[in-house]
């Protein structure tokens, strides 16, 4: 055998080696991040009451706290909260998506006089914290009458939605990249601007379109601060990260921790679902781009 | 193209106006019975129809005792202890007869949200409520509430391993069971430092006298509780852990509240005990532990456009009849006199429990805002002592430095 050939081995033995440690690493690293998911899924199917467990895997295991959520509704009613939050989250996703697509068409496209310091603005703003606002939107929502009863949820879609066009940079970069001769070919053809949005730019645009529509889902759908502030003491409008935060309550919790996990599941799903179904969007509209 | 958006504008403006008409109410004309219209907050508890909905039931009695008015009840959620975030938030928008935890006594009145008692319904108040109870939602001299429960955390025992002569002490229980208590929680620490004559306040309410958590008595407490954890048989309560330990056995005896109640007694069956807070071995001498007592009331508020009706609202649900029921239903310890000396009240171990421990074994917890920075000192001494950093070498040096941080805003 000669060296050379030893060497390659070697080489060869190496890589492996590196893979290895690189692997096992990855594999301890990805443990770590599956951990606490894990946990929280185990947890919602615990069969042994109260907040506190010694064992990490339940001792036996029950869909009750399931049940309980669903059935058990007269302190805290989890599938109207459900249903609450689903509303609005879809609403505000609706909305939100609309908005952020349009300003951001505007300013990839149009040009007019304040474009620049539309953005500049919208930059500054955006450097600030939403719920530093907080208060005025809660009392500007009660001058308007949209703090009692089931005007609630439409006082929660307007604060989710009506900021979100603020947000149109990401949108906007990808816009610009999409060649301004596709326009005016389109123009040529006797497009208007609105067409021209909707036939050419957006079909162009489904992973940004599909990101859009995640984040303005997911926002709404995990927002606690705003649905506090503004349901106050209506709790047939809560939000289930206002019924989950309850259920955490030292009057609930010994009661409600292991439903409160199984909530935290039941959450997960339509954001899962959501992101599965537009998983595919995603991956045409990378695959089917333009050349440019 | 333009006119088209001009009339989308006009149709989305006049859309916004409406929006601002719809929310002004209709108007309501009566003759002999004034149609009034109430909000009531309360825990959700109270509301549901699995526990016997307490505050439906008393609210339609409250109606039915009073004809000249027609109520229309409008029920909220919101309980004691963040009611008052929510009322100070927007005390016009808020309920006219609420509840509230009496430490947020002062959010309430800062926000000038709570109506004064006085004439008849102070009388009536007074009459057949303890002094320290009406003390505990007393702000300069006036009534701010009727108080419905007393609020404080007392002992839960196994009496299957202890006896009632053990539950005096904490020492003669740590030789015969396990005991846990909520070691960093500030809530409860302090038990064993205003036991050994530790003051807050002065009296409660002398904001100026500052706490006096520092002095040679304090460090004798903090050497102690280094040695109480040492203790085989003292477990730390955390996170639920003393709750999950009596539940699955080593554990005999923890300490909290009435909220805590339904859980023990599924947990302990026939076994369960309950006591006031015992007394602890200190250099020899017996010390009393002092838990910090609150109370729940029934609060008014003070933009309530029914004034007249809310106050008395507020009264009724205060009332005997309204706490029995309130016992009754969701076994909310009364605190009205007459109803005290009831004999199946008398005869309930929680009840004695609670009431031994407001009357005997705590001190009023101040609601000064100064208070507010007494909570997490006192909650690191605790986790410092459980870690191990504060030991018997440097416990003068944390305990001074945990009463300089209780006296200190953090700002200044």
């Amino acid at each position: 055998m000669s060296s050379k050939e030893k060497k390659i081995e070697s080489a060869k033995a190496r890589r492996t080696r590196t893979n290895v440690i690189v692997h096992i690493i990855l594999a301890v690293l990805a443990a770590i991040w599956v951990f606490p998911v894990f946990w929280v899924i185990m947890t919602s199917f615990r069969a042994e009451k109260g907040s506190y467990v010694s064992t990490f895997f339940p001792k036996s295991l029950t869909l009750d706290n399931y049940i309980k959520l669903f059935t058990d509704t007269t302190v805290l009613n989890f599938p109207k909260m459900f249903l609450n939050t689903l509303i609005i989250a879809v609403c505000s996703c609706l909305l939100a998506t609309f908005f952020v697509l349009s300003a951001s068409f505007c300013l990839s496209r149009l040009k007019f006089r304040l474009r620049k310091p539309y953005m500049n603005m919208a930059m500054i703003l955006g450097l600030f914290p939403g719920f530093m606002s907080m208060v005025a939107v809660y009392f500007i929502l009660k001058a308007v009458g949209l703090t009692e009863g089931s005007l609630i949820r439409l006082a929660l879609i307007l604060c989710y939605s009506g900021g979100s066009a603020l947000g149109f940079q990401i949108s906007k970069g990808f816009f610009d990249t999409i060649p301004h001769e596709i326009d005016e070919a389109a123009m040529l053809d006797g497009c208007t601007k609105w067409q021209i949005f909707t036939k050419m730019v957006l079909p162009l645009s489904k992973p940004i379109v599909v990101y859009t529509a995640l984040t303005s889902f997911i926002s709404p759908w995990v927002d606690f601060i705003f649905a506090k502030v503004i349901c106050r003491a209506n709790s047939d409008q809560y939000t289930v990260a206002i019924g989950l935060w309850k259920m955490l309550e030292k009057e609930y919790i010994d009661n409600w921790y292991t439903c409160f996990a199984a909530g935290a599941v039941i959450i997960s799903i339509p954001i899962a679902a959501l992101f599965l179904k537009m998983q595919k969007y995603y991956v045409n509209g990378m695959t089917g781009a333009v050349k440019g | 193209m333009r006119r088209k958006l001009m009339r989308t504008a006009a149709a989305v403006t006049a859309l916004a106006f409406l929006l601002v008409l719809t929310g002004c109410s209709g108007v309501s004309g009566d003759s002999e019975t004034e149609s009034i219209r109430l909000m009531v907050w309360s825990p959700s508890e109270d509301q549901s129809e699995d526990s016997g909905a307490w505050l439906q039931t008393c609210c339609e009695n409250f109606a039915a005792l009073h004809p000249e008015w027609d109520i229309t009840f409008v029920y909220g959620v919101a309980d004691e202890a963040t009611a008052a975030d929510s009322v100070a938030q927007d005390p016009e928008a808020s309920a006219d007869v609420f509840m509230y935890a009496n430490d947020t006594i002062t959010t309430l009145t800062d926000a000038q949200a709570l109506a004064k008692f006085g004439g008849i319904y102070e009388e009536e108040i007074r009459a057949t409520t303890s002094d320290t109870l009406l003390d505990s939602v007393t702000v300069d001299g006036y009534l701010y509430g009727v108080p419905y429960t007393t609020n404080t955390w007392f002992l839960y025992y196994d009496a299957s391993v202890f006896t009632e002569e053990d539950v005096q002490s904490l020492d003669a229980m740590l030789e015969k069971g396990v005991v846990s208590f909520p070691f960093t929680n500030s809530w409860y620490l302090p038990a064993f430092y205003i036991g050994n004559g530790c003051t807050l306040f002065g009296d409660g309410t002398q904001e100026e006298l500052g706490v006096d958590f520092g002095g040679e008595n304090a460090v004798e407490v903090t050497n102690y509780l280094i040695d109480l954890l040492a203790n085989s048989n003292f477990v730390v309560d955390a996170d639920g852990s003393g709750m999950a330990g009596l539940r699955d056995g080593s554990i005999s005896a923890i300490f909290s509240g009435s909220w805590d109640y339904g859980s023990v007694k599924e947990i302990l069956g026939d076994n369960l005990g309950a006591a006031a807070l015992p007394t602890f071995e200190l250099n020899g001498e017996t010390k009393q532990m002092y838990a910090y007592a609150g109370s729940k009331a029934i609060g008014v508020n003070a933009h309530s456009e029914y004034m007249v009706a809310a106050v008395e609202l507020a009264v009724y649900l205060g009332s005997a009849e309204c706490q029995l029921l309130h016992y009754q239903l969701r076994s909310v310890i009364p605190c009205n006199t007459d109803l005290l000396e009831q004999e199946d009240i008398q005869n309930d171990p929680v009840v004695i429990a609670q009431n031994n421990t407001f009357d005997y074994t705590s001190i009023l917890q101040p609601f000064v805002s100064a208070m507010g920075n007494c909570w997490t000192p006192v909650e690191n001494m605790g986790k410092s002592i459980r870690n191990g950093t504060t030991t018997h070498d440097n416990a003068e040096e944390q305990t001074v430095a945990m009463n300089e941080a209780m006296n200190s805003n953090g700002i200044s």
